[in-house]
């Protein structure tokens, strides 16, 4: 087939509708907005892992469609998530990523949330328990009992991560996402897990765009060099599974370490329950993904930054009772792959920022392609088609034509 | 420092110059000719998100070959780094080791990662941090022993696979 004029580039692909899409999804700063409002506001997302507060008092912030949370463990041992924000004067209350409030700060005492700007506390249920000079300025006109945090839903769960939501109204976080993670569970939830490992990427490009390549394994050509040395028939025959409210995983198979140039066996060491050099991943609607490969645990966690860019966190997490040898191996399994120095993650980065750059705002909408059927099988894109008819019922958009409301796809599996 | 100070001192600051100069120039074997066959090199940084140390890369002087020789057989983003290293405190110990501490900033000069037509060209600042090293002097130069690379940055886009 020769190049193609205007016409012929901008004509529907010979495919099923529910195969392709428009990259206007990708690029249009009101659909951005929209996902923010009906998606990112309406659903569960895993904001840190329960070790990164393991002392009561101690707290971490982070930020789920532009509005600020913190999360802080009581005395009483409960994790618990507020909106980061003083109901006086709107400033955030936690400017850190992460710390304690045992110890007193500046405007304030230990053990409280203080706001520096006006010295108004909280404790760690949120509630309101010192207003300065509350009856010269307000009389009775208002009091602590008014003043509370906006407390969120926050449960820790699958392997101790933390989860919050926005959404009073959200389904159990157990119906949303506890099937797609029973392939894991077991090892995820056989001990308490640590986290070793943190570093974020901010990259010019779709949040959507790094979780279809978490989602699609047919990208091992760009991992060139791994393909070609460690993957085998195995690989290839793993298989895709679909599960409710947009979420997939990939079936695992005994990855030969040994065959890849340069490393040795991984057999070693493993997660409770789960045979050596097993390799699972669970993609969580809409930019989750959690990797258990063999002796380390990797979780990305997106947060959108505007339609052409996204902030990825990653995390690498063993078991709390590993020893220092043990703790060792993992972090080097984890680093030679998931590693910011690894084989695999820039590569990753690089690929969808080639896709950010070629989908700006404002660039003439595109055809992309997720048509490949191979029995579900490895290279099926069909964990992609899955993802994007979930999108097209939140956003209530076609995903091949997002002017037009959603419609069941003809090929959505 | 013994009565051979400045000539160690200048051997140091000769070899970390150097070093950087190596590594700006991808000149990967050169650059581990200036260590020790027992030569250990980590990259890591504390993190206040997760209040805990961290190692991003650690091997030694075979790892280090084996990840340079299979960076050409990765994609990769080709925008050339510059390391601009200064060297702030040389303290000799008793066993004849020589501890190094350098402030490390490295720029990233844009050539293909995102729109080369646009970004390639430009500069801008990569990641920052020290480079805490251990060496010896060995026939009048200052020999690697190890290297840890403590950085602060702990936000590594694309571009971050080389070793700093």
């Amino acid at each position: 087939m020769p190049a193609r004029n205007h016409n012929q580039w901008k004509a529907d692909p010979p495919l099923k509708d529910g195969e392709w899409l428009d990259s206007r999804i990708y690029s249009d700063p009101e659909i951005y907005e929209q996902e923010l409002e009906d998606i990112f506001k309406k659903v569960w997302i895993p904001i840190c892992h329960e070790s990164e507060l393991p002392n009561a008092y101690d707290f971490r912030t982070a930020t789920i469609a532009r509005e600020p949370v913190v999360v802080a463990r009581g005395p009483d041992n409960t994790v618990r998530a507020f909106l980061n924000v003083c109901p006086h004067r709107g400033m955030m209350i936690e400017r850190r990523p992460s710390g304690s409030f045992a110890e007193a700060a500046p405007s304030g005492n230990p053990k409280r949330m203080t706001c520096m700007f006006h010295g108004w506390q909280y404790d760690m249920k949120g509630n309101c328990v010192y207003i300065s000079r509350e009856k010269e300025g307000y009389q009775d006109r208002l009091c602590k009992e008014n003043t509370g945090l906006r407390r969120l839903r926050c449960e820790v769960n699958f392997g101790g991560f933390v989860w919050v939501t926005l959404n009073d109204k959200a389904m159990s976080l157990e119906d949303w996402c506890g099937e797609a993670f029973k392939c894991i569970r077991g090892p995820l939830e056989a001990e308490p897990l640590d986290v070793f490992h943190y570093h974020k990427a901010v990259i010019g490009t779709n949040y959507k765009l790094w979780h279809d390549t978490n989602s699609e394994f047919y990208h091992d050509f760009m991992h060139y060099h791994n393909r070609v040395t460690g993957f085998n028939d195995a690989y290839f025959a793993r298989e895709n599974t679909a599960f409710e409210n947009g979420h997939v995983n990939v079936g695992s198979f005994e990855v030969q370490y040994d065959e890849y140039e340069g490393f040795e066996s991984r057999a070693e060491l493993s997660f409770p329950g789960l045979p050596p050099n097993q390799w699972y991943m669970v993609d969580l609607f809409p930019g989750m993904n959690f990797n258990l490969r063999g002796s380390a645990l990797r979780c990305d966690i997106v947060t959108p930054l505007g339609p052409d860019k996204v902030m990825i966190e990653f995390r690498g997490l063993g078991l709390k009772s590993d020893t220092p040898e043990e703790r060792r191996t993992r972090i080097d399994h984890h680093n030679t792959i998931w590693g910011p120095f690894g084989r695999n993650l820039h590569e990753d980065l690089i690929g969808v920022a080639g896709q950010g750059s070629a989908m700006l705002p404002g660039s003439e909408p595109r055809r992309i392609l997720h048509g490949r059927h191979e029995d579900n099988l490895i290279h099926d894109e069909v964990g992609m088609r899955h993802y994007y008819d979930e999108w097209g019922k939140w956003m209530n958009r076609l995903p091949s034509n997002p002017s037009l409301p959603y419609a069941p796809a003809e090929a959505a599996e | 420092m013994g009565t051979n100070g400045v000539a160690t001192s200048e051997a140091v600051r000769d070899a970390v110059y150097r070093a950087c100069i190596l590594l700006d120039d991808e000149k990967w074997s050169e650059w581990l000719d200036l260590c020790d066959d027992t030569f250990e090199y980590e990259i890591g940084a504390w993190s206040p998100e997760i209040r805990k140390d961290m190692i991003y890369f650690s091997g030694n002087r075979d790892a280090l070959q084996n990840m340079t020789d299979m960076l050409a057989k990765h994609n990769t983003d080709h925008s050339p780094l510059r390391r601009h290293a200064t060297v702030y405190t040389i303290d000799e110990n008793e066993d004849g080791t020589i501890d190094v501490v350098s402030s490390l900033a490295i720029y990233q000069n844009m050539l293909d990662g995102i729109n080369s037509h646009i970004d390639a060209g430009e500069s801008h600042l990569f990641v920052i941090g020290r480079y805490v090293d251990k060496m010896k002097m060995k026939d009048g130069k200052a020999v690697f022993l190890s290297r840890k690379v403590s950085l602060d940055t702990r936000r590594l886009d694309k571009g971050s696979h080389w070793p700093f």
